[in-house]
């Protein structure tokens, strides 16, 4: 029994030493008392293994304790140096190198809820979970990792109701060297700012940019493989072949193929149409810090043989970001195109929307921390977007040619008041120079973990 | 404060393998004699914090976190050039393990990575980043946004190892203060 007493006491130790070292809330305010609690568990768990060492003794055999008294000795005694070592240092930490090891598995969650009031039509005014996620990352081994994110947008899916369950991402990660990874699976395009980083918590406003939304179509996620390279000149490098759009989805009697081009094409990794296989390639330098310019490109076939003249989809950005003390300044322009469009729209004439040919564009903000006290602080922004999600088509001929779509102006002023790394609350103005009908305030809430 | 010193000389242990994850770049060894080349020993230990001195460095603002730190203590004959401080941070997801080295006058030396694991903001090993913390003591800010740029894409990694260097540049000021390191 006692034995089992001193097993559950060492459990309670291991225990108590996995909580703390668990990413969620391991640098919390009480961590004070709970470092003083390790070391108290410290102290308890080496007399423990020192009871338990001097139990063990006296069940052996007292031929086999006389025959090697020292030997059994210097086994089960502690030593010093050992039963003063903090717990967690014995669970999570290379012996003799300080290096911390840190859990194989950790459960991650970001989530968002806006409320959108439009200031000429409070009839439209809604509140919205708008998406909530949780990630699970696992380590194989010390090379090795299963990266995986689930999202619920809106709250609830049903066949009656607006939501979505969606798989994020959901890849292997093999790091093949001190500069190289390797992914595969279903991974995020790294194509502008937000799209790799688009936690709430790491972007100013309630809702997403439009640029990045409406021309790049985040969360964009394909399916494929990526190499990744990581240099010591501040270049990041990623290249890979992925899955692609599929054509075949556009809907012309919807307005969704208008709101985002490629957001009515894209696929997920969902039965995804395979036969042509797209590649891109992205290049970040970051060799000063506060200093970020980069670019990346997208290209691939859309129409999987499904067409009588193929298409192809490309997509190009360049972004800069700039963070010098207190500012946070940001830029991007991003363009697309999609190739021989008009085999596809002649016979959609009249529709509701036909496919673009080019689409395009870009934003500027500026933020800056204006106040901050202990971990909360607060950072207002004024951002200035410009964008056409069909900026040109192709010619059907003289009448039959759909004109450009006007392009969008939008101003968006608010402010990110942030609690710690993971809390931050949001509230902006939007106007729109072109659909003056849209113009709204927007609240929104937001974690990360 | 107690100052525990291993009583080993650790330069033979240099080579010593660390069985962290995912990409290992230094041992804590090979981080010291980076930090100090000059070094012809360094002297392992540990700088454990009682409950008033926790709270103490919480009164300046540093969250002491842990209250057991892993040091190493470089040498040459009878002089002592400085200390190595290892520690681990969360970054965004995962631990980063990294060691800070700080000179006899409080100035931070430099800044390695040991270890990173994150699939995301390893931009934080870049020389240029870590270069802004060097000379810097605990009189400087040391906060992301202010003294120190952030890397975008790493915001979490840079600001976590960053408040993890401020915290060890309180820690080993406070336990010279107290004479229990050299």
């Amino acid at each position: 029994m006692k034995t089992h007493r001193l097993r559950a006491a060492a459990a309670c130790v291991a225990v108590s030493a996995a909580f703390v070292a668990a990413p969620a809330s391991a640098q919390s305010a009480s961590e004070i008392e709970l470092a003083r609690r390790l070391d108290q568990l410290a102290a308890e768990l080496a007399s423990v293994k020192a009871e338990l060492a001097k139990l063990q003794r006296e069940r052996a055999s007292p031929a086999t304790a006389a025959s090697a008294p020292d030997a059994s000795a210097s086994a089960a005694a502690p030593a010093p140096a050992l039963a003063a070592a903090p717990v967690v240092a014995s669970d999570s930490q290379a012996q003799g190198s300080g290096i911390a090891l840190g859990p194989s598995t950790v459960l991650t969650s970001y989530g968002e809820i806006h409320y959108n009031r439009p200031t000429h039509d409070s009839l439209k005014a809604v509140a919205d979970l708008t998406r909530f996620v949780l990630g699970l990352q696992h380590r194989f081994d010390e090379k090795t990792k299963l990266v995986t994110e689930l999202e619920v947008e809106h709250a609830v899916s049903s066949s009656d109701d607006p939501g979505e369950v969606e798989v994020e991402q959901a890849y292997i990660e093999r790091q093949l060297g001190r500069q190289w990874a390797l992914r595969a699976g279903l991974f995020l395009i790294p194509a502008g700012l937000l799209n790799e980083n688009h936690e709430p918590t790491a972007f100013y406003g309630v809702e997403r940019n439009f640029v990045e939304t409406a021309i790049i179509p985040s969360t964009w996620r394909e399916g494929g493989l990526q190499v990744v390279g990581n240099f010591d000149n501040g270049v990041t490098t990623q290249l890979g072949v992925t899955t692609g759009f599929d054509l075949m989805k556009w809907d012309a009697m919807s307005t969704e193929g208008r709101d985002s081009p490629l957001g009515a094409i894209h696929q997920e990794l969902a039965l995804a149409k395979a036969r042509d296989l797209s590649v891109f390639g992205a290049l970040n330098w970051r060799g000063v810090p506060g200093l970020l310019v980069g670019g990346s490109v997208f290209t691939g076939g859309a129409t999987h043989g499904q067409a009588a003249t193929s298409s192809r989809v490309t997509l190009w950005d360049v972004h800069t970001r700039y963070t010098p003390g207190r500012w946070d300044l940001s830029a991007l322009y991003s363009r697309g195109t999609i190739s021989n469009t008009a085999a596809f729209n002649t016979p959609l004439v009249g529709s509701t929307s036909l496919v673009p040919a080019s689409f395009d564009g870009w934003y500027a903000q500026a933020a800056y921390r204006l106040w901050s006290r202990g971990d909360l602080s607060l950072a207002p922004f004024i951002r200035w977007e410009e964008f056409n999600t069909a900026r040109s088509f192709a010619s059907l001929g003289t009448g039959l040619t759909p004109d450009a779509a006007p392009t969008e102006r939008v101003v968006t002023i608010g402010a990110n008041f942030n609690v710690g790394p993971g809390i931050v609350f949001k509230a902006d103005y939007q106007r729109f120079r072109v659909n003056g009908d849209a113009d709204r305030f927007n609240l929104g809430m937001g974690w990360s973990f | 404060m107690r100052f525990v010193l291993a009583g080993t000389t650790l330069a033979a242990l240099a080579s010593a393998p660390a069985s962290a994850f995912a990409v290992d770049y230094l041992t804590l060894e090979q981080a010291a004699q980076l930090m100090f080349p000059d070094a012809d020993r360094f002297d392992g230990g540990e700088i454990t914090l009682d409950a008033a001195q926790l709270q103490a460095l919480e009164a300046q603002g540093v969250r002491g976190r842990s209250a057991r730190w892993t040091v190493r203590i470089a040498r040459h004959g009878d002089a002592t050039l400085g200390v190595v401080v290892a520690d681990a941070v969360i970054g965004k997801f995962e631990l980063i393990s990294y060691a800070v080295g700080i000179d006899g006058d409080g100035a931070i030396r430099q800044i390695e990575i040991l270890s990173y694991r994150e699939s995301h903001g390893g931009e934080i090993r870049l020389p240029a980043w870590r270069r802004q913390f060097v000379g810097k003591t605990q009189a400087a800010p040391l906060r992301v946004g202010d003294d120190i740029a952030n890397i975008s894409g790493a915001t979490l990694s840079c600001t976590h190892v960053t408040d993890g260097v401020r915290r060890i540049v309180a820690v080993v000021a406070l336990a010279r203060r107290n004479g229990s390191l050299p």
